[in-house]
């Protein structure tokens, strides 16, 4: 039943598009591509929720041979684990609420049926990613989501910015795609396939090799492949195509670029988890641990909704790719669920209330109901105001904010949108790590107790350090987070035309939401909880740094110091540690004094961010402005994005640029000078003797043979009287002469 | 009746077949003289069928039955392409239809 | 007794064939060639009696005699005016058509009495069973099958090529 099932589950978004496809290719139009894409996606959802029952402990990868070249056979296949489940379901989950709230938000678009079709194409492509067995199949369904995810981008290509922001993300994530496929490479070479499962797979072979060179080799191959997740999951240093990729759709914002392909970063370093070395391990940690806490400063700044979730997405992404660096793969991917529901809940809201002023902008400006979004954005397009003061002057592209995603310009919305206003503030629990009620907290807690576990396990500086970041992200989301709720729903409106006009959204966003709302509780996370249901695979190449193999003396003291360390005098439930290999533990004791420790830190950072947060900006007993006055230097830096974007600019683009005239140069004198100067021998000089000879030997020759042709065929022609008698008659004194000649008999 | 019988017949209808369509100036007399020549090609088939092999392999038989229904749509088309030979020049005789001439 | 009494009507059978064949190809009126065209074709019907070929003699008479020789009368009546129904033979085209025939059926004969493998073999009287059935089945069931298929789809296909040609052409 897998193979069948799976089969649906991918062919029915590809049908889906293929009907516009080609309906398209008529000139046409299919009258109802939407439900056409929602029905296909709602059938993948219920597929994957059939196909529940079919995970088995150890699954076996479902292939088919696909091409030979040069005695190498390159397989397509399907692997079905339970971490392949739990993505399908969310992934088809999350896309067919997102079909359903596109119907009431792309209403009456121009393009409406194309933005279906697109989501429909997104679907397969990521669904693709999630089943395929082998580093091939995963790669063609990166790309796609890639395109997918450029096409959605600047669906809205008549905007600038949109068009730039979708050539900044499809040319960013290119960068790591390289490093991605060169790791790809690196793997084929000493393994000879790109299959992951089974017999001869890459895992089965690496875990067989275990010697110092193949460490390394394999340390490079996993950080390179890793580099492929940097890009598509907006890691630092790669991370800045993401923010701008707000200038999609919003749907295409919750689906895209917050739930699914984003997580596929993750979601392919899992899948790497059994071939991860010592050091491509830290590499990922570390990566994601910066990128957590500089997402997470650059979000506070922010006034753009949109922005800020944004980065918060690249924040918890960071957070996911900390917890798989730090062996934490359960952890990792759990968070990975929760925040796939949770952020596309609230960047559907963000976009309920985009909506709302939407609406608003279409009845000031003409009386054309919400007629085409691109007039409307083209409105705010006004060209000049690129580098104006209150715009948000440290992007290069799309620089300033639309006034209806503007945060200062909302508030006290939570009257007005009911609906919108409570299932966001659950999503910001959630997110925040409000204890026990709210998934958040159990996925993040459980990032939190993995990385101090290994830390206390190993005894590794790197690890608490690790540990630190975490904790320190932790705390700025909810901060941020709150941030974003108090200016947008509470307080008193700050912009009184907009806040008229507002208005709560249609049933179809709202029912999306509510439903998104409800996956954000844990009740509905429970698979997760069950500790055999996902198990991390083993990594053989993870060696503990050597010291945490000394005597179980050793480890309870390194227990004591983290413990005095974080001041909390809980030296209970040591022996519990006992009897774990050190392997890949991934922080299945929930009993654990790490696990007690992470949670009431996580419960205390949470709970000051929060606190802060509501000080600053619901209370106001702290002002924003004169704390950013005070640590002018910092709020530059944040307010700046840490001049990512400013350093690509002024030195990739202009190095690239100065290279490239120079090479022009080169191209004008000296190539351009070497042909013209072959064009002129060849033309004057050769061309002219050949003219010659053309003209008096070629067509002489011609000639002559015409008129030989001709004479003969003058002559030839009286043979033919066009009486058949005559024909036949010599064909038969033919037969007798040859046969009398030749004595046949 | 040896074999040779048979096929002697069959050889004078041929011979008488070819004559006809050799020296007859009329284009049904042809025809004719071709339905001779397609019969005894299937006498010919009859008779090695009877006396070549053994008695309960009759393909050649069935081969002879293919033979007249070929004729059957020879003859048919031959007819019609006469009728349109004639309504386009007035005339039957294969001397006078040399368009093709040289 | 028998015997020579077959003998007698084969050769009886034969002579009628032949006889009649060279009228076919010397007297001039068409209708009386198209007449002993007819006798003819009863002849080698007769003849492929004697070959224990029952169904090939049935059809011979139904196809050929009813159907292919109507045909051609028809042709003579629709081609032919008064003048028309004597056959124009030449005599130089005769006296070579005549030598190169002459020695096509030399040729012939010296074949047929040269091969060895075709001499004596008699027929010697055996009964067959009839082939009606095993006919049937070897075109209906057996290898025959496409070959029969094609042919009838060739039939059809020189229908309505003769249709097609011998219809008046409608010009506008």
């Amino acid at each position: 039943m897998i193979v069948p099932l799976i089969s649906i589950i991918l062919l029915c978004p590809l049908a889906a598009f293929a009907v516009f496809g080609l309906f398209s290719l008529a000139n046409r139009r299919f009258p109802r591509q939407d439900y056409l894409s929602t029905v296909a996606m709602l059938a993948a959802l219920v597929c994957s929720f059939l196909l529940l029952r079919e995970v088995v402990p150890t699954p076996e990868p479902h292939t088919v041979n696909w091409i030979s070249l040069g005695g190498v056979t390159f397989s397509m296949g399907f692997y079905l684990d339970s971490v392949t489940v739990i993505m399908l379901i969310v992934v088809t989950l999350v896309s067919s609420l997102v079909h359903i709230f596109s119907m009431g938000y792309m209403h009456g678009d121009p393009r409406y049926p194309r933005f279906f079709a697109y989501l429909s194409l997104f679907s397969f492509s990521m669904l693709f990613l999630v089943v395929s067995d082998n580093l091939l199949g995963i790669y063609i369904g990166w790309e796609l989501v890639g395109l997918c995810s450029y096409l959605l981008i600047g669906f809205w290509f008549e905007k600038d910015s949109a068009a730039n922001a979708c050539k900044k993300a499809f040319l960013t994530t290119r960068v790591g795609d390289v490093g991605m496929f060169i790791g790809m490479m690196m793997l084929f070479t000493k393994f000879q396939t790109l299959s992951l499962y089974g017999e001869g797979g890459i895992f089965a072979q690496a875990a067989a090799q275990l010697s110092t060179a193949d460490m390394v080799w394999l340390s490079i191959a996993g950080v390179l492949i890793f580099c492929g997740a940097i890009g598509k999951s907006a890691q630092m240093p790669l991370h800045t195509w993401l923010p701008d990729a707000m200038e999609g759709p919003t749907p295409v914002s919750a689906l895209i670029h917050a739930a699914t392909m984003v997580a596929a970063g993750v979601y392919l370093t899992a899948r790497m988890f059994p071939i991860l070395t010592e050091t491509s391990s830290l590499v990922i940690a570390y990566v994601g641990g910066i990128t957590a806490i500089i997402a997470a400063t650059i979000a506070i700044v922010r006034f753009d909704i949109k922005r800020v979730l944004a980065y918060s997405t690249i924040s918890q992404l960071g957070y996911m790719m900390l917890a798989i660096g730090a062996g934490s793969y359960v952890a990792g991917l759990f968070h990975l669920t929760t925040h796939a529901f949770f952020k596309a809940l609230l960047f559907l809201g963000s976009g309920s209330v985009i909506h709302a002023f939407h609406a608003m902008h279409a009845h000031a400006h003409d009386d054309e109901h919400e007629h085409a979004h691109e007039h409307e954005h083209g409105d705010h397009d006004a060209p000049g105001h690129e580098h104006g003061e209150d715009s948000d002057s440290g992007h290069i592209l799309g620089s300033e904010i639309p006034p209806d995603q503007d945060m200062r310009n909302m508030g006290g919305l939570r009257r007005k949108m009911p609906i919108t206003f409570v299932t966001m503030l659950i999503a910001t629990l959630s997110i925040s790590g409000v204890p026990f009620i709210f998934s958040g907290f159990w996925s993040k807690d459980k990032i939190l107790a993995g990385v101090l576990e290994r830390a206390m396990e190993w005894n590794s500086v790197h690890h608490y350090l690790l540990f630190v970041m975490t904790l320190l992200a932790a705390g700025i989301t909810a901060f941020y987070m709150f941030r974003l709720i108090f200016m947008t729903f509470f307080g008193e409106p700050r912009n009184q035309e907009m806040h008229e006009m507002a208005h709560e959204s249609p049933l179809s966003m709202t029912v999306p939401l509510i439903v998104l709302a409800i996956l954000s509780f844990p009740v509905v996370n429970t698979l997760w909880f069950n500790k055999d249901y996902v198990k991390p695979p083993p990594q053989p190449h993870l060696h503990a740094p050597q010291h945490a193999y000394l005597a179980p003396d050793s480890k309870t003291g390194g227990q004591s110091v983290a413990l005095s360390l974080f001041g909390v005098s809980e030296a209970v439930a040591a022996e519990e540690e006992g009897g774990h290999d050190t392997h890949a533990d991934d922080g299945h004791h929930g009993h654990g004094p790490a696990h007690t420790i992470a949670m009431v830190l996580s419960i205390i950072v949470a709970g000051s961010g929060i606190f802060l947060s509501w000080l600053f900006y619901h209370r106001r007993t702290l002002s924003a402005e004169s704390v950013a006055t005070t640590f002018r230097p910092i709020y530059n830096l944040f307010w700046h994005k840490y001049y990512f974007d400013e350093f690509y600019d002024g030195v990739l683009v202009a190095l690239t640029v100065w290279k490239s005239r120079l090479f022009a140069q080169f191209d004008g004198s000296v190539v351009d000078g070497i042909v013209n100067g072959v064009g002129t021998v060849t033309r004057d000089i050769l061309a002219a003797f050949v003219g010659i000879f053309d003209n008096r030997v070629v067509d002489g020759l011609v000639n002559r043979v015409a008129q030989v042709t001709w004479a003969i065929g003058g002559k030839v022609r009286r043979i033919q009287t066009g009486a058949i008698q005559t024909y036949l008659f010599v064909v038969l004194a033919g037969i007798v002469l040859l046969i009398l000649i030749f004595r046949a008999l | 009746m040896t074999l040779q019988h048979y096929l002697v017949i069959s050889a004078i209808l041929f011979t008488f077949g070819i004559f006809a369509v050799l020296t007859r100036r009329n284009a049904i007399s042809i025809l004719m003289g071709i339905e001779l020549i397609l019969n005894s090609c299937n006498l010919n088939f009859a008779a090695f069928s009877r006396f070549m092999t053994p008695p309960e392999d009759i393909s050649g038989q069935i081969i002879a039955i293919f033979g007249i229904v070929l004729a059957a749509a020879e003859a048919a088309v031959f007819l019609a392409i006469i009728l349109a030979i004639y309504r386009e020049f007035g005339s039957i005789r294969p001397d006078e239809v040399d368009t093709l001439k040289g | 007794m028998e015997f020579a009494l077959k003998n007698f009507i084969f050769y009886g059978f034969a002579l009628m064939t032949v006889a009649s064949a060279l009228l076919v190809v010397t007297v001039r009126n068409i209708v009386h060639a198209a007449f002993s065209l007819m006798v003819t074709l009863f002849g080698i019907a007769g003849l492929y009696v004697f070959l224990q070929a029952d169904f090939l003699a049935a059809t011979q008479v139904i196809v050929y005699v009813g159907g292919i020789l109507v045909l051609i009368l028809f042709g003579v009546m629709m081609t032919s005016g008064r003048l028309e129904m004597r056959i124009h033979i030449e005599r130089g085209q005769l006296l070579l058509g005549g030598v190169v025939s002459l020695a096509l059926l030399t040729l012939l004969l010296t074949v047929i009495a040269n091969t060895p493998a075709w001499k004596n073999l008699t027929d010697d009287g055996t009964e067959f069973p009839p082939t009606t059935k095993r006919i049937g089945e070897l075109i209906l069931d057996g290898p025959f099958l496409l070959p029969f298929e094609v042919v009838s789809v060739l039939l059809l296909v020189a229908l309505i090529g003769a249709a097609l040609i011998s219809r008046k052409e409608v010009r506008e």
